[in-house]
């Protein structure tokens, strides 16, 4: 009983420790604004685009480039905001494919169009 | 042609979720594209074609329609019940040229600037650095519309310059579906654009100061406000400080606005003679639950614009403090009296940092204010000799039949010409409390409850007051805006009736102006 006790608080320690959010936000700009939307987070009243999603990466690349392209939620095809998450789950699933298979948890908002 | 999107929906909220308000259909209108439609003017023409289309299927179907933009009031003054039209892609803007000038223009043509109603503070504030302008004062921060900023009163804390509304120098209204409905409205006294340059906004020319000044803070009863013309000024830096003083002198402050002669001076401002130099802004910080004799206040004071200066913005920006404050709020709905130990824990949170200094252009110093979770602010306009009593009088109510989570600031802003705007006296000192919003419980008064209350506590102590249009406030309580306002209340009535039609007087009306008696169907 005493063993599972520590392992809990190890388990929790890994996971609140490696669940992080990085949000880089342009001091210009504003963001694309939804009036549509109801979200009720930061991007509150903003088109935020996001994906989530496990991205393979070959072992003689270094690095993954995902295009941002010109669309309805991202008229602009220019970022304002962008967050990045990190989550346990997403550690654990890089170190036991030997960093083959990578958790894309991202969050983007646009630039508004200027007129 | 620009195109128009609509949802049908049940409600409506504002962004700091102050609602839900009942609502039909929300428009949204964007404009045609450059590539397309290369010529902003014509861009702009064609997006008031497509507002008076939406004015015309709405009357058609006997609703009424309202125009908004950010949705940062806190109450139900930018909905309406049927339906809705978002601004915020209405962001056009054109510098104004002297040869568009009026003959007898005493504008310096190169300050002149229209911009599109849904062009946010921080847009406009942009494009006008790029020009080496700035605007004189924003709200104090940067999220809201430029129409949404003067239909309501928009205000920062700058003593002599005044609101948003006061540095517009003309409107261009669509007031129905006709071609004689798009209208440009400015003083007959301090012309500004030419009439050919009217022409191409196929706008009728109405020169009336008292008609502008009623349009001016119009509350968005005056039809759809599609084109601003602002008068900016060269860009300039603000030198912000914050110290903490002897509430005596901050209050002393406040009544007099002596700066030359008080005892409390910031070293590097001063004149030749050591005598306090008079600041842009000045906001004095309230703990109501605090026996502190000294209170937190911030100064800021204009500066030449000169390269380089220290970078103003934050390292980072947290999101999660205000996330902590609202958890304890909703803890505190049960434990109200844990509220004012809340607050003190929370200062540094809710307060700024005392002895910062940072300096920036305007647009700088009042950056970007991230949604923080569901807020509630209630905000009075007294005259800023009364801001003391005042300030004492709020602050013995909150404490006795409250507590309330939030904490009290006064900012004082110049006149304002427009007939009800509510910094109406010389200067007024806008008496606010910000917090988040709880929930009416057994042991904590309803927000509405609160709100009245204050509005009971101000008129038995005879103290003048207004409320600022897009705060939170008892609008039910009777008689409010004739005590507010007199017979300047008539006086806007009187302009609106005088130019919308009687339809459209109905359709642009809805329960906010109903509610507090602006939109009757005729004069008592």
């Amino acid at each position: 009983m005493k063993h599972l006790k520590y392992v809990l608080i190890v388990f929790s320690c890994c996971v609140l420790t490696s669940c992080y959010s990085v949000r880089l936000r342009n001091v210009n700009g504003a963001p694309q604004p939804d009036p549509f939307s109801d979200r009720d987070d930061y991007y509150r009243g903003m088109a935020v685009v996001e994906f989530d999603t496990v991205i393979s990466i070959k072992i003689s690349s270094e690095d993954f480039t995902y295009l941002i392209k010109e669309k309805e939620a991202c008229e602009s095809g220019k970022i304002n905001i962008i967050e990045y998450r990190n989550t346990f789950g997403g550690v654990l699933l890089s170190a036991i494919t030997f960093g083959r298979k990578r958790k894309v948890k991202v969050k983007y908002v646009c630039e508004k169009l200027t007129n | 042609m620009a195109t128009t999107k609509s949802k049908f929906l049940k409600e409506w909220n504002t962004l700091h979720k102050n609602g839900p308000f009942p609502l039909k259909i929300l428009y949204q209108t964007k404009l045609e594209g450059e590539r397309v439609m290369p010529k902003k003017i014509d861009r702009y023409n064609d997006a008031a074609k497509e507002i008076q289309r939406l004015i015309k299927e709405t009357q058609a179907d006997g609703d009424g329609f309202r125009a908004y933009g950010s949705a940062w009031s806190m109450n139900n003054i930018a909905s309406h019940k049927d339906r809705m039209h978002y601004n915020g892609f209405m962001n056009i803007s054109m510098p104004i040229h002297n040869n568009d000038c009026h003959s007898n223009s005493s504008y310096d043509s190169s300050n002149l600037f229209l911009f599109e109603c849904g062009t946010t503070i921080k847009e406009v504030s942009e494009i006008l650095a790029e020009n080496g302008k700035s605007l004189k004062t924003s709200g104090a921060s940067n999220g809201q519309t430029l129409a949404g900023c003067i239909s309501t009163g928009v205000h920062g804390s700058a003593l002599d310059v005044g609101s948003v509304q006061d540095y517009i120098v003309g409107l261009n209204l669509i007031i129905g579906p006709n071609k004689e409905d798009i209208v440009y409205i400015e003083r007959d006294s301090k012309p500004v654009l030419s009439n050919d340059f009217i022409k191409k906004l196929n706008a009728r020319i109405i020169r009336d100061d008292n008609l502008f000044h009623a349009a001016l803070v119009g509350l968005g009863g005056f039809g759809f406000i599609h084109g601003i013309v602002i008068e900016a000024e060269p860009i300039f830096l603000l030198k912000r400080y914050v110290k903490k003083i002897n509430k005596n002198i901050a209050f002393e402050l406040a009544k007099t606005m002596d700066f030359k002669n008080s005892t409390f001076t910031i070293p590097e401002e001063t004149d030749v003679s050591g005598k306090g130099n008079r600041p842009y802004h000045y906001k004095i910080f309230i703990n109501q639950y605090s026996n502190d004799p000294e209170c937190v206040v911030e100064l800021m004071y204009k500066k030449k614009y000169e390269e380089p200066y220290p970078d103003p913005f934050p390292v980072i920006k947290e999101s999660l403090y205000r996330d902590l404050i609202y958890l304890f709020v909703k803890l505190a709905e049960n434990l109200p009296k844990s509220i004012p130990w809340l607050v003190k824990r929370l200062r540094e949170t809710i307060m700024p940092k005392v002895d910062d200094q940072t300096t920036g252009m305007l647009k700088e110093i009042f950056w970007d204010a991230p949604y923080q979770g569901p807020a509630f602010a209630c905000s009075f306009g007294i005259d800023h000799k009364d801001a003391p009593k005042a300030m004492e009088l709020l602050g013995k109510l909150t404490r006795d039949e409250g507590p309330i989570p939030g904490i009290f600031a006064m900012r004082f802003v110049k006149q304002s010409q427009a007939t009800i705007a509510f910094t109406k006296f010389p200067i007024t000192c806008m008496l606010e409390i910000d917090g988040v919003l709880w929930k009416e419980t057994k042991k904590i008064m309803s927000l509405k409850k609160y709100s009245k209350r204050m509005i009971e506590v101000l008129k038995e102590n005879n103290i003048p007051f207004t409320l600022h249009w897009g705060k939170n406030s008892d609008w039910t309580f009777p008689g409010l805006v004739k005590h507010m306002y007199g017979d300047q209340a008539k006086e806007w009535i009187k302009h609106r009736q005088s130019l919308l039609s009687e339809d459209m007087y109905e359709l642009f009306s809805n329960n906010f102006l109903k509610t507090i008696g602006l939109a009757p169907k005729s004069i008592t």
